[in-house]
């Protein structure tokens, strides 16, 4: 019999060690978990039905707490046992069971839930869905791309920052003044007061620039003539830019990204690395017509050996259509299109070999 | 390398204790190399029993992903053997046959890399278990490189 050892590596879901000792040690601590969860609620029960400030020693008949004080008192171990109990009833329907079993039968429930062929788009494992990119028709073309921009994640929470440092910044200047209308100065709060003021200055100005940046240049659509794209194929694509300002260029392209997501202690990071780029079209010396905006159609050619969308829970292979415009006065601005490309099946490749046939 | 062996439970590793089974796993395709849609046919031996009786025989193909991101992993084919009778069938030698799925394609990526193979898992009255692992290729996309 071999001891289990107490530093084995350990990365993320994987062990490298026994598993029978890892579920073991798994178990041990859901089963720590409820035991505390069942003596932190016998202790609070117990002590609230005996207490008696008034006179010790006394029998007291009714609870000491009215019933929300029983709910946030009982809170604790009620999370307790329900985080161990589960973890528990886990680690049980798990024992001695392979990754694989494991990973086939919670295949089969998510199956059985769906009550379809396999999870996927139309029954291809692992392919992101394309519902959310087919669901609004194009002007000339069948579909219109949904937007997938960082910009207006970063213009959120930058109106975010703004709006909370400001909220602390009011509360502090209320102070302040109330100080200075009293007769009195509070010089420790004053010299709190103007650092705090900068950074909420700084916060409206790189918000309002944001907002500038993002309405300055106006929007971007992108068109496409078919969805899901397949390697090999040829589309049309049609893109509309707005803005009444001069670009000096603007790059349509196709990219092909990978995303890692992975835990350094107890942080869980992403990674991003763009690894195929074809470029599609380019244009320069952009004038928009005023009031309208730029339209170019341009035809798009999937490359044969393309590798198709994919996505699991931490890892993903994404395809995008790409604009990137560089406007006369305005830094340069990207917008990204996803798209989903299916893998190419083999003709005759879902026949029956003779082989198979022999083996009934 | 195409085949891997591991083990696992709590009678294993060191020297004087029972030897690990070889597990050898044939693909009907030499080039070990399939389309999407096709069907694979295997077949294995195990020798190096020494008379220990195994308790069940997992088959089983699947894909999953390597790289810099948490491991995924897809099963899309799997067999359990665990009564007496089942057993004799499947142990010490025995052939399957699996049609792939459309998708996902093995891929060689920068930060993902996606497999797949064929695992053959032996469980043994005394409590270990020992898994041996058969890698081939769906598709042809080529490796990605950084433009």
């Amino acid at each position: 019999m071999r001891l289990p050892r107490f530093f084995t590596k350990k990365r993320g879901h994987r062990r490298t060690d026994s598993q029978a000792w890892g579920s073991f040690a798994e178990g041990l601590f859901y089963a720590l978990l409820v035991g505390a969860g069942v003596v932190f609620g016998l202790l609070l029960v117990t002590g609230a039905v005996t207490y008696a400030p008034a006179d010790p020693d006394s029998v007291v008949l009714q609870r000491g707490y009215e019933w929300w004080m029983w709910l946030l008192t009982l809170l604790m171990p009620v999370a307790l046992l329900a985080f161990g109990g589960s973890g528990l009833v886990r680690v049980v329907r798990t024992w001695g069971k392979s990754q694989e079993h494991r990973a086939a039968a919670s295949r089969a429930v998510i199956l059985d839930g769906l009550a379809g062929p396999s999870a996927g788009a139309a029954g291809r494992p692992a392919i992101p869905s394309c519902d959310n990119l087919e669901n609004s028709p194009g002007i000339v073309l069948r579909y219109r791309l949904p937007l997938e921009s960082p910009e207006n994640w970063s213009l959120v929470g930058f109106g975010l920052f703004a709006l909370l440092w400001n909220a602390v910044v009011v509360v502090l200047a209320v102070g302040v003044g109330a100080d200075l209308i009293g007769g009195t100065t509070d010089w420790l709060l004053i010299g709190l007061l103007v650092p705090f003021v900068v950074v909420g200055v700084g916060g409206v100005a790189l918000f309002v620039r944001s907002v500038v940046l993002s309405t300055s240049v106006g929007p971007t659509h992108v068109e496409i003539s078919d969805h899901p794209l397949v390697p090999g194929r040829r589309y049309d694509v049609r893109l509309g830019q707005g803005g009444a300002h001069l670009f000096r260029s603007i790059d349509l392209g196709l990219e092909l990204e990978e995303t890692a997501t992975f835990r350094q202690g107890t942080d869980t990071r992403t990674q991003r690395i763009v690894v195929r780029r074809v470029p599609v079209s380019g244009w320069q010396r952009v004038q928009p017509v005023p009031g309208g905006i730029f339209e170019a159609r341009v035809p798009l050619t999937i490359p044969a050996d393309a590798m198709h969308s994919f996505s699991s829970e931490n890892n993903a292979v994404q395809w995008r259509i790409v604009v990137r415009a560089q406007p006369d006065r305005w830094p340069e601005f990207v917008r990204v299109f996803p798209v989903v490309v299916l893998p190419v099946m083999a003709a005759g490749a879902g026949a029956v070999p003779e082989s198979v046939e022999a083996m009934g | 390398m195409n085949a891997a062996d591991s083990h696992g439970g709590s009678a294993h590793g060191p020297a004087g204790s029972a030897p690990f089974p070889r597990m050898e796993l044939r693909f009907g395709h030499p080039g070990r190399r399939y389309e999407p849609g096709e069907w694979v046919t295997a077949e294995y031996t195990i020798d190096g029993l020494n008379g220990e009786r195994p308790r069940a025989l997992e088959r089983s193909a699947l894909w999953y992903t390597e790289g810099k991101g948490e491991e995924d992993l897809g099963v899309h084919f799997f067999e359990r053997f665990s009564t007496l009778e089942t057993i004799d069938r499947v142990v010490p030698e025995g052939t399957f046959a699996l049609q792939l799925p459309p998708s996902p394609l093995s891929y060689e990526g920068v930060i993902v890399k996606i497999r797949w193979c064929i695992r053959l898992r032996i469980f043994f009255e005394s409590g270990r278990d020992h898994v041996s692992e058969h890698v081939f290729t769906v598709g042809r996309v080529p490796p990605s490189i950084l433009p």
